[in-house]
């Protein structure tokens, strides 16, 4: 059964004064499988962040609908959709979002916290997180003295600590080098391997030849899918690429 | 062509920095204004003229003084204050290819734009506000308008000379501040983390006991001459407890705070306290400054208020009765007697009547007052039986009933007819409550005059470090409120949480003011005992209501400020 359905999304900007209307998404549907890691492609302005704050809830559809476990978002009440997200939605963004007051053990219980988890309980649950994405000895330092990649692991750690339905992240390794990159999607295969599900959207082919399956989004509207099969990293890589020069834009780095 | 250049860009940063620059010159317009007034009262003719115009010309001079200095210190801070915030914007112009020098040429031009403004507004201030603030001052010493009011042209020098020294300074700091760093360390400044600093829990202690050490001394010492003596010095103690526990015991306890597990991992606890650690880590300074500011208003404010409110009653308390006329050591009783009578005819003379009575002669002091009445009897005074007024230790004691001008005339006529009835004339003739009333006007009324123009200073000052405070803290909050909501807090609980730090946050140095303000309301009674004001109830009702007044103030700033924080806030 599938753990999440997207039916035929649309989504009409106004301009503040509604002289002009911008299309940003027309008719998306897909549905993601539990487990699957997805990634989403597209160039730059293609639709693909507002479609992923739409999945986060941080946004609502012109048209259409989105389904968690058959929970339709629309049915939600403002009120609730916090805590909604809080419980079942796990956030990776490019910048980060840490916060810079808090250290990295508190910026990953920070979710914990919010759903007034015991003390116990939190300080059971952060280290194995902490010790799969290896930062267990970066725990008590603070956002500006750790690299990029370990604020981005922090950053996973606070999405996955609440055990979520589905992990979603925004150009995860957008801010990150090719070294660190490739460290950080490491750790997404790890979370797939060990069943989690994960949408991310990027533009990067290489991010996205990680992926068990690739979405194409181009002017709002769904391109083109990919699965990987059988196949390893390269051969994927290699795949994505010839798919987007069809398609006219993305990054191959 | 090049030097139109640099004045054009530093015109658009002054537009660009509205946001800052137009606070700035509201408190260089404020504060040259203020400083011009008092510069013209101090040298108008139309106080000279006025019979306690000396009295009066004697305080603005030296009120004068110490705004000047004040004045001078308060816009070296304000500019440091807010060079500070722009380090970023100078090391981008070092990327992009400008020169140091250039940079600087900037700034001066900046500076000329914003001080030259704040003085032309400063003036336009005291040209509007002179004649009225004049006729104020006139009423509160007592004294009637003789000659029309204009500020004379050396206020103007003096104003202009004490804004071109500030201006010069801080050109020359802002220059130096631009040459001494590196563009890449001006672009990380603002980026500063959160060092974990040692050593603050001493510190922290050493604050509470200078400020327990000093409460305790303002609040036991009784001699008013001692009082009078350690205020200040206390005073200076607690200024910098006060900076001590701001910076280091904020921090202190919030780190107690956080180690409480239980109590800190809790929703609201949670964000509200690691919050409160930014905000005390960025702004303690200017939060200890703005409670300083405020503990000065008040005591200002106040202390010259009861002084004013008081006047009557301290100048009755020297005076029980109304004259006293003093005889040479060496008159004999028949002198004593016959002065009796030259007395009562210069009386009928000036349409005075003069009764004595004996019933207000008291034998102790009343409790908590230890200063000369006239109406004290010692053990040893001697008496020497008078027809009309009661005579002992060589003088007269009496009331005068008529008009104050009369009473006036009458003492100057005691004065200039002494020597018909005595070869040897002492050194005090006669001390009467008359002309003490009219000199106790020019004094308490100039002082309240004064007062109020420091309080307007201080407030100038404290509202502008509060206002930068969360116009700098609103853009943070900014990036903060859309993370916490991201990762699952609601609209309503960051609301409340960032509502709860703002007024923790804003009311602090409001409660420190208060804290401050019952101590010294002790040694302030204290001290005031020296001026023969005896009365504690009107001292603190003095003080509770400019608190009270001074809180209902600051509540507007706050709504005010607020307001500016929320919009940066929501965008």
């Amino acid at each position: 059964m599938s753990l999440l359905q997207v039916k035929s999304l649309g989504k009409i900007y106004q301009t503040k004064l509604g002289m002009r209307q911008v299309v940003a998404l027309k008719n998306v549907s897909f549905e993601v499988i539990e487990g699957e890691f997805v990634a989403i492609m597209g160039a730059s302005g293609s639709g693909k962040t507002t479609l992923l704050n739409i999945l986060a809830s941080l946004d609502k559809p012109t048209t259409g609908d989105v389904l968690l476990d058959g929970k339709s978002f629309a049915s939600i009440p403002d009120r609730e959709l916090s805590e909604f997200r809080r419980r079942h939605l796990g956030f990776v963004f490019q910048d980060f979002n840490l916060l810079d007051t808090f250290s990295l053990k508190d910026n990953i219980l920070l979710p914990l916290v919010l759903m007034q988890t015991p003390v116990r309980e939190m300080e059971e649950r952060i280290m194995p997180v902490a010790r799969q994405l290896g930062i267990v000895h970066l725990l008590n330092k603070y956002p500006f003295e750790v690299s990029g990649g370990e604020k981005q692991r922090a950053a996973i750690a606070r999405a996955v600590i609440t055990d979520p339905r589905i992990l979603l992240a925004d150009e995860p390794t957008g801010a990150l080098d090719s070294k660190a990159s490739a460290s950080l999607l490491g750790q997404f295969e790890d979370l797939h391997s060990i069943g989690k599900t994960i949408l991310m959207v990027t533009h990067s082919a290489m991010a996205a030849s990680y992926a068990s399956r690739v979405l194409f989004i181009s002017d709002g509207a769904l391109f083109s899918q990919l699965y990987r099969g059988e196949e390893n990293n390269r051969a994927f890589f290699d795949r994505i690429v010839a798919n987007l020069s069809i398609l006219g834009g993305g990054d191959v780095a | 062509m090049r030097k139109l250049f640099y004045f054009r860009l530093a015109l658009s940063n002054v537009r660009r920095n509205k946001l800052t620059y137009v606070p700035y010159l509201v408190a260089t317009a404020v504060m040259s204004g203020v400083f011009l007034l008092i510069a013209g009262l101090l040298f108008s003719k139309g106080l000279t003229n006025t019979p306690s115009g000396a009295t009066a010309q004697a305080l603005f001079g030296f009120g004068l003084v110490v705004f000047a200095l004040f004045t001078f210190c308060f816009m070296l801070y304000i500019n440091n204050f807010l060079i500070k915030r722009r380090k970023k914007e100078f090391g981008l112009y070092g990327i992009l290819g400008l020169d140091k020098r250039h940079v600087g040429r900037i700034l001066i031009w900046e500076n000329l734009f914003v001080v030259g403004g704040g003085v032309a507004c400063g003036i336009a201030i005291a040209l509007v506000f002179g004649r009225l603030l004049f006729l104020l001052l006139m009423k509160l010493i007592h004294a009637v308008p003789g000659s029309e009011f204009s500020i004379p042209p050396v206020a103007y020098l003096l104003m202009l000379g004490l804004f071109l020294l500030i201006f010069l300074v801080t050109s020359v700091t802002n220059v130096v501040r631009v040459h001494t760093a590196n563009p890449i360390a001006l672009l990380s400044s603002e980026k500063r983390g959160e060092k974990n600093q040692k050593g603050l829990f001493p510190l922290a202690l050493l604050g509470a006991a200078l400020l327990a050490g000093a409460y305790y001394f303002a609040w036991t010492t009784e001699v008013p001459g001692i009082a009078l003596g350690i205020f200040f010095p206390l005073a200076i103690v607690v200024i910098l407890a006060t900076y001590l526990l701001f910076l280091c015991g904020s921090i202190v306890v919030l780190k107690m705070l956080r180690m409480k597990k239980s109590l800190y991992y809790q929703p609201d606890h949670f964000v509200t306290i690691s919050g409160m650690f930014h905000r005390m880590r960025q702004n303690s300074r200017g939060l200890a400054t703005i409670c300083i500011l405020s503990t000065m208003l008040v005591v200002t404010v106040s202390g010259t208020l009861s002084l004013y409110l008081g006047r009557e009653e301290m100048t009755r308390g020297m005076y029980p009765y109304d004259v006293q006329v003093y005889a040479p050591k060496d008159a004999t009783t028949q002198q004593i007697v016959a002065y009796d009578a030259a007395l009562n005819r210069l009386a009928a003379e000036n349409n005075v009547t003069l009764t004595s009575d004996r019933g207000k002669l008291i034998t102790s002091l009343p409790e908590g007052e230890e200063f000369g009445r006239n109406n004290l009897v010692y053990e040893d005074s001697e008496f020497v039986e008078t027809p009309s007024l009661i005579f002992f230790d060589h003088s007269y004691r009496f009331d005068v009933q008529g008009t104050n001008e009369d009473a006036l005339a009458f003492i100057q006529a005691i004065r200039d007819h002494y020597g018909d009835s005595f070869s040897e004339t002492p050194n005090l003739i006669a001390s009467d409550i008359f002309t003490t009333r009219v000199q106790g006007y020019a004094l308490y009324g100039g002082l309240l005059f004064l007062g109020a123009f420091f309080a307007v200073l201080f407030l100038a000052v404290a509202v502008l470090i509060l206002y930068f405070k969360q116009v700098s803290e609103g853009y943070e909050d900014k990036e903060r409120f859309n993370i916490l909501q991201q990762v699952g807090m609601d609209d309503y609980q960051v609301k409340r949480t960032i509502n709860s730090q703002v007024l923790w946050v804003f009311f602090l140095p409001l409660a420190a003011t208060a804290l401050h303000m019952l101590f010294a309301s002790k040694i302030m009674a204290r001290m005031l005992k020296s001026f023969m004001l005896y009365d504690w109830g009107l001292v603190l009702l003095c003080i509770g209501g400019t608190l009270l007044a001074f809180a209902i103030l600051y509540f507007g700033i706050y709504r005010v400020t607020a307001k500016t924080y929320y919009r940066i806030v929501h965008r």
